[in-house]
């Protein structure tokens, strides 16, 4: 699929394949074009080229189709904060076609699942975020779909909601519900997925499970710093330090890929001593998907 | 099915809003029930109950032997008129001294005091007399009504003395003797010929207009409410209109919350999106409309008008708002840009419509023709023809200007919603 916003090449050329019954997830840092993908799979934008097909049923022609088969929770929080959680999932369940005893029974299922039933007659304006959050998502659950699409659905919350919700995506994963998933939180990619995507500017610049991905990098370890200067005071000296592949800077931070940071790491403070500079912390980390992000595209995988 | 789940879902969240609420029913009835106040309530029948004010007469008139009857006299009886008697308390003191002493203690607002030669300097050609109004200072709306009925009478006088005038002259020059009985058979004539335009003009006619209803009006349901009724039903259209932007901001406002993005993703067809939004506009709307309809019969005793012909006019104001709603709405970007816009642009159409100045006479005829510019100005001259006994076909041409205005004014708004949310 292709998708562009006038000059703006959102989506260039993305194809994957999901598999019923698994967890994929679309990792990438902001503005790589996993929520216009999203938006596209949920028939809310059309794509300038190309098509997709959720269910057997094409995102272009069957619309209908797709919709049905798919619960979309989206980022935000798409709630009427005026209506009580039962109200509202009343109202979403019809709006998925349920009607009379199934979508009573149905509602008070969602309820049990999400733990709302005792606040059911409470307004949802009132709610705290962390129930705001599991009600929206509750309402992608009322029809049964399919498919979950899920679009970055930890962004901004508390440590204890973000751990429910991806305990929440594991059990309706178990349940025999497919997820598709975006992140721009890699450990979330890797607790949670089957398979990952790993997406930059509009397109897919790596796909596989998540030990294949880390291959890619091979046996390079990923060395974190912080220094007590500007990184362009050593960034080109280290470039050019023996046994370092990549470095890049961004938010004072310095993340390079060596070959061996037992050997690489003297060469660096050596370095940073005789460009004036002080290492002041040092993480050595096991290849992982961000080192895997910064040696595909030389940037560090951030928000 | 599901255009009525939405609908009803934001409907309940309509009235569920107490800013809503207010602006829907109670801002309405509190503005005119600020003008009914004003005036001081109406009556049964619409007109307002003036005070009453206490009047002393003392009729000094003595009329020569001459004369078979008194001015003076005819004056008492017609300020003591049944007619007069909501208006007027009048009862006849001793002298003069005690009528002003009764204004002074402030027991009556006004004294008419008639001169004793006033019947006789009525008719005599040079003849001249003054009636004296004594009043208390501190009233300005009773002696002035007082002062208006004496005037009506004495302006009958000047007008018998000149049509005696004008009879001795005639007779004069034809050699015809005149007599104190001829005069006063000229007099008592032309007083019955004036008595009996006053009465005419009383009751609205004018023996030199002849003023044809249209052949389907009947009596004028709402006669009285001849000053309320247009003001309620300037308020009942502007309020009736900014709901009707209101409930299509609600587009605006789910899409910023991304409840409307959300809804898209369900297999519900985008028309069956907007058409919840209007069916929930169009029935806010009728319950809005029927019961401010219902709550000014009651508190303001508003007699609306012929039902069918009501219903008609009121099905076009429910369609106009809704349609111009949904046309206002599709150009703003937020609801930031909505509250502003919108308490603009519907108030500057309401004054070009009129609805704020239904209680004004003698408005330039040409904002006749300016109101009809807007739709709101269609509506109420349906209302108007209502209320003034107009039936079905009367106000067909309204109806149908404002149904038809209504439905380009919602194509147009639901064309660009549609483009925006392609």
């Amino acid at each position: 699929m292709h998708k562009n916003f006038g000059d703006v090449y959102a989506v260039q050329g993305v194809s994957f394949d999901v598999q019923a019954g698994e967890i994929f997830s679309l990792l990438g840092p902001n503005g790589a074009g996993k929520s216009t993908i999203i938006s596209m799979l949920a028939c809310l934008l059309e794509p300038t080229q190309g098509d997709a097909l959720v269910m057997g049923h094409s995102i272009l022609r069957e619309q209908m189709a797709v919709k049905a088969a798919i619960g979309v929770i989206p980022q935000d929080i798409a709630l009427y904060e005026d209506l009580s959680a039962r109200e509202n999932l009343n109202f979403w369940g019809k709006m998925y076609g349920l009607r009379g005893a199934a979508l009573r029974q149905r509602v008070d299922e969602v309820l049990g699942v999400i733990g709302l039933a005792e606040r059911q007659k409470g307004r949802v304006g009132k709610f705290s975020g962390g129930m705001k959050r599991r009600l929206n998502v509750g309402i992608a659950l009322l029809h049964k779909p399919q498919v979950i699409i899920m679009d970055e659905p930890t962004v901004g919350i508390d440590p204890q909601s973000r751990r429910n919700i991806l305990d929440n995506v594991k059990e309706l994963n178990q349940q025999g519900m497919t997820v598709l998933y975006t992140t721009h939180y890699m450990e979330e990619a890797q607790e949670l997925s089957d398979n990952i995507a790993i997406m930059d500017q509009g397109k897919i610049i790596a796909h596989g499970a998540h030990d294949e991905l880390v291959k890619i990098v091979g046996e390079l370890d990923r060395i974190d710093l912080t220094i007590n200067a500007e990184a362009g005071r050593v960034l080109e000296r280290w470039q050019a330090t023996e046994g370092v592949h990549q470095v890049s800077a961004e938010n004072g931070q310095l993340t390079l890929l060596v070959d061996d940071s037992n050997v690489v790491l003297p060469r660096l403070f050596e370095s940073a001593s005789r460009a004036g500079v002080r290492i002041t912390s040092v993480e050595i980390q096991e290849p992982n998907l961000e080192a895997v992000f910064l040696h595909l595209t030389g940037r560090a995988l951030r928000d | 099915m599901k255009v009525l789940d939405i609908a009803l879902k934001d409907m309940l969240r309509s009235f569920r809003s107490g800013f809503a609420l207010v602006m829907m029913f109670v801002v309405p009835l509190l503005i005119t029930g600020i003008i009914y106040s004003a005036f001081g309530g109406l009556r049964g029948d619409g007109g307002f109950d003036l005070p009453v004010t206490r009047v002393q007469v003392v009729n000094l008139d003595q009329p020569g032997p001459q004369f078979s009857f008194s001015f003076g006299q005819m004056l008492v009886g017609f300020l003591q008129d049944e007619r007069l008697a909501e208006l007027l308390q009048v009862t006849e003191a001793a002298d003069e001294a005690n009528a002003r002493a009764a204004v002074d203690s402030q027991d009556a607002g006004v004294a008419v005091i008639i001169p004793p030669d006033f019947t006789t300097a009525a008719l005599a050609p040079e003849g001249r007399a003054s009636i004296t109004l004594y009043q208390d200072p501190t009233l300005t709306l009773g002696p002035g009504i007082v002062k208006g009925i004496v005037s009506q009478f004495v302006d009958g006088f000047a007008g018998t003395r000149i049509a005696s005038g004008v009879v001795a002259d005639q007779l004069g020059q034809r050699g015809v003797a005149i007599d104190a009985s001829l005069m006063q058979e000229v007099a008592m004539q032309y007083g019955a010929w004036a008595e009996a335009l006053g009465r005419s003009r009383g009751e609205g006619a004018h023996p030199a207009l002849d003023i044809q209803p249209p052949p389907s009006k009947t009596e004028p349901v709402s006669q009285g409410a001849g000053m309320m009724g247009p003001i309620m039903a300037g308020m009942v259209i502007f309020f009736a209109f900014f709901t009707g932007a209101s409930t299509a901001e609600t587009i605006i406002r789910e899409d910023e919350v991304g409840t409307l993005a959300r809804l898209f993703t369900t297999p519900t067809p985008r028309a069956v999106i907007l058409g919840g939004k209007f069916a929930a506009g169009f029935i806010t709307l009728i319950v809005q409309v029927v019961v401010l309809m219902l709550a000014s019969a009651v508190i303001f005793r508003i007699r609306w008008g012929e039902p069918l012909s009501v219903a008609l006019v009121a099905l076009g104001l429910v369609v106009a708002a809704v349609g111009f709603g949904l046309f206002i709405m599709s150009f703003l970007k937020s609801t930031r840009q909505a509250g502003p816009v919108m308490g603009t642009v519907l108030t500057l159409s309401g004054m070009v419509g009129g609805l704020f100045t239904t209680g004004f006479q003698n408005l330039p005829a040409a904002y006749d023709t300016i109101n009809l510019l807007t739709p709101h100005g269609w509506v109420l001259r349906g209302w108007k023809l209502v209320m003034a006994g107009g039936g079905v076909g009367d106000v067909l041409l309204p109806v149908l200007v404002t149904l038809g205005m209504g439905i380009i004014f919602f194509a147009v708004g639901a064309l660009v919603f549609r483009r925006r949310f392609a």
